[in-house]
């Protein structure tokens, strides 16, 4: 028996088990978000969405996987084969990875690294390659123009997403999200999303670009170039892409509610729920996702050269703008940090 | 980065479509060449069956060639086969939108070259269901633009109007999207009773939803306008010249409709406006749809309160034989101005049929606007043309 605890508690094993649980989550995130986001459309829409596999149509998710999986992967005659198919891996992996990071609650972190935030920038930016990788390697026009455009948008919308983040780091004087989290604690007005509002908004638009998500989704941009980088897949492969944006979607709002509106933290300390704090974090994801979802179905998208303007011309200046600020405020009353 | 000449005479009318697309010795100064794309016809945004061969710089269009024939039914040719009266169940099927006026502009030219009076009531009715079915044309083409610049939520509120007033229309005609209903001397039958009471309640229901579904929700929004403010701009002079009718023709401020201008059954009797904008763009071209929805609810108003009583077809005997001549029917479909000549050599079958739809001669703009236009904005310059696959084919 002690032996058996002693093996679980080694470093190897429980970082596998937590991995393990982590792609459990991740893998079916997707599942409840295609859900989530059909219902939500639904609802927008005046239509009733799915309802006919199992309760409420709430196993559809099940079935689509079964049919995602029996489909056959095509791929086209002239795509490039190893760079075609290795894409959705490459998408698929940082957007899993990041998750190791986030700090759940106060005793469920996979691995509580000093410099988190860095390894989130860092890994984040690697799904570009992904985008480019399916683009390039499906040869075709549609899918080229896609992965321009995503490669252009991601690269662009890392400036302010990075910018965004230095008020939180510099307010926290720690690179680890717990310790982000924990300088959160004691009611919501010790959020940082108060101090720090246009670092929010930016972050949250940034992220919003970062994901490909309307009024950004332009990589895909279905009424022009048809799904753009992800037009050429099917099967399995495109449920990969598929689960790597719901997963980075999931992981934006993440890191959101972790860097901006307290992790695991309780709206009112009377709330605090110990061990289960991760019930607050999940609520806030959850909220904030939904707000992706809702501004998906009510927004047009915008053009790629006012995508761009948004991004450099107003957003990075307001990322600078409040950066001085923040540094300007943290001199002046210094006795407070 | 091509320059700008070139930019400016490359464009389709001065090169036709051909085998080969790009010119492999032209390349700009940096040695770079531009991209050949072939747009459709197998593509959702293409409205049908539209091929479009664009060559790209980066994002910007060079060159942008519509190939059009993928939806050709020969409706001119089946047109010369069949008697007069039942021609009309093949114009339903030009421009599928908006079939009433379709069948209306046929049944004008015929009873032209006949020479018959149609009862009042039957003309009342006419104008009673070609301007739903523009009310039927208009609400979805707002949404399709919407769905073109992303938005895809607008275009289900649209279908919901539609499908109501394909429920009235089913309940006057017995079909949901062939109508088949205008008849050369009136139309099929009396409007059910209860119907026009119906009609009202619809209506007002549709006036009290209009706005918040179709106007307050887009006009002021911002990715709206950035995406359709001064694109696919046109002077008058230049829509006047390719010949465009209708909301591409009003959006860029030439008063003409024929409706008006050259009035036809009832709108000798209906007071309404002619919908124009100064713009000429995208949002401009919204902008007056909208307005015109107004105008067909104001109108449709006003023939439910004054209805003639009496007949609704003459009686023009069993086999209809026209003399030796021609009559020309014009009607203003919700796409532009729909003519057609129908020629007879006295026998029952019509010796020559041609319909001028408004969509074909509209399909000009996208040779002579898109060139310069990025990539996207050819989406929402398809929404201000609005063309209809079996319009421009036939």
């Amino acid at each position: 028996m002690q032996t058996a605890l002693n093996v679980l508690e080694a470093e190897p094993v429980r970082l596998l088990i937590s991995f393990g649980a982590i792609l459990f989550l991740v893998l079916n995130l997707a599942g409840i978000l295609t859900m989530a986001e059909r219902k939500t459309a639904a609802y927008i829409q005046l239509r009733f969405g799915p309802n006919r596999v199992g309760p409420r149509g709430l196993l559809q998710p099940a079935a689509d996987v079964v049919k995602l999986f029996t489909k056959e992967n095509v791929s086209p005659g002239r795509s490039d084969l190893w760079v075609f198919l290795a894409a959705p891996i490459a998408m698929f992996i940082p957007a899993a990875l990041v998750w190791l990071v986030i700090p759940f609650s106060p005793n469920a972190v996979v691995a509580d690294l000093n410099v988190a935030i860095l390894f989130f920038v860092g890994i984040t930016s690697i799904s570009a390659l992904g985008v480019v990788m399916a683009g390039y390697g499906s040869r075709s026009t549609f899918s080229l123009l896609g992965a321009l455009r995503g490669a252009a948008q991601m690269i662009s919308y890392e400036v302010p997403l990075i910018l965004s983040l230095l008020g939180v780091v510099m307010l926290t004087g720690s690179l680890s999200l717990v310790d982000v989290v924990r300088a959160q604690g004691g009611g919501f007005w010790h959020w940082y999303f108060l101090p720090q509002l246009p670092m929010f908004i930016t972050f949250y638009i940034a992220g919003l670009a970062e994901v490909k998500r309307v009024p950004f989704d332009l990589p895909e941009g279905e009424s022009e170039i048809v799904g753009g980088y992800m037009v050429e897949y099917s099967g399995m492969t495109w449920a990969l892409i598929q689960a790597s944006e719901f997963a980075s979607m999931g992981l934006m709002s993440a890191i959101n509610v972790t860097l901006f509106l307290g992790g695991w933290q309780p709206p009112f300390e009377f709330l605090d729920l110990g061990t289960f704090n991760w019930f607050w974090f999940g609520l806030k994801t959850a909220l904030l996702m939904f707000t992706f979802q809702w501004i998906r179905w009510s927004l047009p998208r915008l053009r790629m050269d006012q995508l761009m303007d948004l991004g450099w011309k107003v957003l990075v200046p307001i990322t600078l703008i409040w950066l001085f600020v923040t540094a300007g405020a943290m001199l002046i009353f210094q006795e407070v940090f | 980065m091509l320059s700008e000449e070139r930019r400016t005479e490359g464009t389709a009318l001065t090169r036709p479509a051909t085998g080969r697309l790009v010119d492999p010795d032209v390349r700009d100064e940096f040695g770079l060449e531009t991209i050949d794309m072939n747009m459709g016809p197998q593509h959702p945004a293409m409205h049908g069956l539209l091929r479009l061969i664009l060559e790209l710089d980066g994002e910007t269009v060079v060159r942008c060639d519509p190939v059009m024939g993928y939806l050709h039914r020969s409706k001119e040719k089946i047109s010369e086969n069949r008697m007069y009266p039942a021609v009309i169940p093949i114009t339903d099927r030009i421009d599928y939108m908006n079939n009433i006026a379709m069948e209306y502009g046929y049944c004008l030219a015929v009873e032209k070259l006949l020479d018959v009076e149609i009862p009042p009531r039957a003309d009342a009715i006419r104008a009673l269901m070609n301007e739903f079915g523009r009310i039927m044309s208009h609400i979805p083409s707002i949404g399709f633009l919407m769905l073109e610049l992303g938005a895809f939520t607008p275009i289900l509120y649209a279908f919901r109007e539609r499908e109501r007033i394909q429920s009235l229309f089913e309940a006057v005609t017995g079909a949901r999207m062939m109508f088949h209903y205008i008849r050369i001397g009136g139309v099929k039958a009396d409007l059910p009773e209860g119907i026009p009471e119906k009609m009202w309640s619809y209506l007002e229901g549709l006036e009290q939803r209009f706005e918040p579904d179709f106007v307050d929700l887009i006009e002021g929004n911002e990715i709206f306008i950035s995406r359709t403010r001064g694109v696919g701009k046109m002077t008058p002079e230049k829509a006047v010249e390719m010949g465009l009718t209708g909301v591409p023709l009003r959006c860029t401020g030439v008063e003409f409709d024929v409706r008006k201008h050259y009035p036809y059954g009832w709108y000798k009797n209906l007071d309404f406006d002619v919908i124009t904008d100064e713009a000429g763009d995208v949002e401009a071209s919204y902008r007056c749809r909208i307005g015109e929805v107004r105008q067909s609810i104001r109108m449709i108003k006003q023939i439910l309160e004054n209805l003639p009583e009496g007949e609704v077809l003459a009686d023009l005997g069993r086999r209809l034989r026209p003399n030796e001549g021609d009559g020309i029917g014009r009607v203003e479909s919700a796409r532009g101005e729909y003519a057609v000549h129908v020629v007879s050599d006295g026998s029952d079958t019509p010796y020559r049929v041609h319909y001028r739809t408004p969509c074909t001669v509209n399909m000009q703009l996208l040779q002579e606007i898109v060139p310069g236009h990025y990539l996207p904005d050819i989406m929402p310059i398809m929404g201000l043309i609005d063309p209809v696959s079996g319009a421009w084919d036939k």
